[in-house]
């Protein structure tokens, strides 16, 4: 039994030789892309399918993408789009991290929708440049967006997708306890400037035995994607896109979040923590634990979705936002939505028809239903969200729609940078630090300014 | 093809589908994460070698990296010994034949079972400090409200406490093993030796449950370094998707590398941090196992 044993043992000579075969083997599989299929257009007659990957998944989007791309395949009986709404890509799992994984395959989906700039993918080189087939197009011309909105897909002179939507931000207040505290506002009375707007909140914020109970407007340090707009009503800007700079420890910047820090200190007793416990500021989801919706404050910058998204139970108005003390006037922001064509696709041309679609005459379909406003300047300015009509009316939803469409001709350069989401997130982490009592205005915003140009630099060394 | 060939593919034939999963999920990702560390390597463009530069970065440049340390070394810190004690707690506890002890067992165990995305959202609004259960409670008995995940102070705190609702039932679950190998030989030796319950548990229990314990350390101890799944769900619900909690005090390792590595394209550099960890789990590992010479008895071992 011995013998049989040793003769049928394995040496680990043989071992190492057949594992070292196997290993080899699965690493070459595993490294070997999928062969791309040169990119040319279907000839004539020919069916294509296209796949498109996005995050949607919710009732809205179950009801509207299905009209949508109805109606581009009724315009292009010769694409088919193939598409899941389960909120990821196929098979799920997180729609970057997956799109990331087969572009460096060689096999991406041909159009995706983005819900993080195409400056970054492009200056990381996931999409195809569009400009050409720009220069070709019936409605997505370079000069049929709003200029900064397109700017947000531009990387070193070349685009990288189009913005579908442009959903603008402006100054929300309750009407209701205005009146209540026999402050009757409009928005024409509404501040314009930062020292007014500070002075309107001191009148509307009260405190019983010493403790807050009522605020009027809390600075919106956790909304991030307004920092640039911050930045710029105070005369500055956080990244210089044409010379690929950034100026986040400029004296306009240094003063914006000093203005933030000692009103937080002056008006509200400095204790941030504090503040965290009373009232949920920032965000408005959910929506019965939000400061505004609880009218804990009365004026809040926020996003157009939430005229549609939030049931305010009290009456409300929109106003711009007003400036700081090194700022010349009222400037907005927006957050779109993109669609691009990561690299690899195999029917460019035909992408391109889907996606110039989807974010021109498609988008009116879809902002029917959501107020996300359009980025194209083509979209009507009659086309009013139906939800909106039902909350507050024909008149006032046209109004409203205007107000938002006509605030993207001033919006702040924002979205644009190659290192967005390190840039955001370091500034946050800069900010919260100096409004946490960690670090000094000038000493949050230099280490943060170091921090950012120094992986600017390593981007653009290696791009 | 000789018979002994045939015996040798045969057996490789049946192990391989073993060896492959370990050459393709575990042994060419590993050795790819030692190369890409020495480069700079966004996924999408080829790797481009820059030597020890993402180590110089990680180590001399990149504040939020030191922090991510401490935050995880706080963690571990606080979080194994109280995982370990309360599994061994509530393992004593279940080990009692008591009328129901399955279903106690059961209870106890659940938590484990629950996906940890849902337990961590559902303590999330247990922890809101507005609305949320804990803060309700401590107001009732006319204490203070706390931050929780709001506040700098006790939001590492408050992630231990979910990672131990989360964690505690598989340790728990080893230490009713343990404890049911127990010999009541030896038991009864010491009670008739005059040991109270006490004595009984500490002199002869314990003792023998050592192998147990070291290897629920080891387990426990690599876990906490790996924590992610609680914190990236805490914070992105606490603070926004992109925030590490207030003042970054929930920017543990795993959550630093994943943000390097999948929202900054930074491969490279999320790949030395892994190397990093690697090789600190790999140090402390032979550590813990070195001093278990001293403290680990197994039965039937040759006497020291």
């Amino acid at each position: 039994m011995k013998d049989r044993l040793v003769h049928n043992s394995i040496s680990r000579r043989h071992f190492l030789q057949i594992a070292g075969l196997a290993l080899g083997t699965a690493t070459l599989a595993a490294c070997a892309p999928a062969a791309a299929p040169a990119a040319a257009p279907a000839a004539a007659g020919e069916q294509t399918t296209l796949s498109w990957w996005n995050g949607f998944s919710t009732p809205t989007v179950q009801e509207i993408v299905p009209q949508i791309i109805g109606d581009f395949e009724a315009r292009h009986p010769n694409i088919r789009i193939e598409y899941e709404l389960s909120g990821g890509p196929p098979g799920g799992g997180d729609l970057v991290e997956i799109m990331l994984s087969r572009i460096a395959a060689g096999n991406p989906p041909d159009t995706i929708t983005l819900w993080d700039a195409p400056s970054q993918y492009g200056a990381l080189g996931a999409l195809t440049p569009i400009d050409e087939l720009m220069g070709q197009a019936e409605l997505a011309t370079p000069d049929s967006f709003y200029e900064n909105v397109l700017n947000t897909c531009k990387w070193q002179g070349q685009t990288y997708g189009l913005p579908a939507s442009a959903a603008g931000a402006a100054m929300f207040f309750n009407t209701d306890r205005f009146t209540e505290r026999g402050i009757p506002m409009t928005r024409a009375d509404f501040p314009t400037t930062w020292a007014d707007l500070r002075a309107l909140s001191d009148e509307l914020t009260t405190r019983e035995n010493g403790e807050l109970t009522e605020i009027g407007f809390m600075p919106p340090w956790d909304a991030t994607w307004l920092y640039p707009v911050w930045s710029k009503l105070n005369g500055g800007q956080i990244f210089d896109a044409a010379n690929s700079v950034y100026t986040v420890n400029s004296p306009e910047n240094l003063g914006w979040v000093e203005s933030w820090a000692s009103w937080i200190d002056q008006a509200y007793g400095g204790d941030f923590e504090k503040l965290n416990i009373l009232g949920n500021w920032g965000s408005s989801y959910p929506h019965d634990n939000s400061a505004y919706y609880n009218g804990l404050s009365s004026i809040k910058a926020d996003g157009s979705w939430i005229m549609t998204d939030v049931d305010f139970p009290f009456q409300w108005e929109v106003a711009p936002l007003p400036y700081g003390p090194s700022g010349t006037g009222t400037a907005s922001g927006f957050w779109p939505n993109w669609f691009a064509q990561p690299k690899g696709g195999t029917h460019p041309n035909e992408a391109f028809l889907f996606i110039e679609h989807f974010c021109t005459k498609g988008w009116e379909i879809w902002y029917r239903a959501i107020p996300d406003t359009p980025a194209w300047r083509g979209a009507s300015r009659d086309v009013v969200t139906q939800a909106l009509i039902d909350k507050v009316g024909e008149e006032r939803a046209l109004e409203l729609h205007r107000f938002f469409l006509d605030a993207l001709e001033y919006a702040a350069p924002m979205w644009d940078s190659p290192i967005n989401n390190f840039a955001s997130d370091t500034l946050q982490s800069a900010v919260t630090a100096v409004l946490g009592k960690a670090k000094t205005v000038q000493e949050a915003l230099d280490e943060a300014q170091a921090l950012i140009q120094a992986k600017l630099e390593e981007t653009l060394q290696s791009a | 093809m000789s018979r002994r060939l045939r015996d040798t593919a045969r057996a490789y034939l049946f192990v391989s589908p073993w060896l492959i999963s370990l050459a393709v999920f575990t042994a060419y990702p590993m050795l790819a994460s030692f190369y890409f560390s020495l480069t700079r390597y966004t996924v999408i463009q080829p790797p481009a070698w820059i030597g020890l530069e993402n180590f110089q970065v990680m180590f001399a440049k990149d504040e939020l990296f030191w922090l991510a340390v401490w935050n995880t070394l706080y963690y571990t810190v606080v979080s194994v010994p109280l995982q370990m004690l309360v599994a061994l707690l509530l393992a004593t506890l279940l080990n009692h034949s008591t009328r129901g002890i399955g279903f106690y067992r059961t209870a106890f165990y659940l938590p484990s079972l629950v996906p940890a995305v849902v337990t961590t959202l559902l303590w999330m609004l247990i922890l809101d400090p507005r609305a949320g259960l804990a803060n309700a409670a401590l107001e009732t008995l006319g204490l203070p409200k706390l931050g929780w995940m709001h506040s700098a102070t006790w939001s590492k705190p408050s992630l231990i406490l979910i990672s131990l609702w989360v964690g505690v039932g598989q340790p728990m679950l080893i230490f009713l093993a343990g404890l049911k190998d127990t010999p009541q030989s030896l038991l009864e030796a010491a009670t008739i030796d005059g040991a109270n319950r006490w004595q009984r548990y500490w002199r002869v229990v314990i003792p023998l449950l050592t192998p147990t314990i070291f290897f629920n350390l080891l387990i426990t101890l690599i876990a906490s370094f790996q924590v992610f799944t609680t914190a990236f769900i805490a914070t992105a619900t606490a603070t926004g998707a992109t925030a590490a909690g207030p003042l970054n005090s929930m920017l543990v390792y795993m959550v630093h590398l994943y943000r390097q590595g999948f929202r900054y394209a930074s491969m490279g550099y999320a790949s030395a941090m892994a190397v990093v960890l690697f090789l600190a789990l790999v140090l402390l590992t032979l550590l813990v196992v070195r001093s278990s010479r001293s403290w680990v008895h197994y039965e039937g071992a040759p006497p020291r």
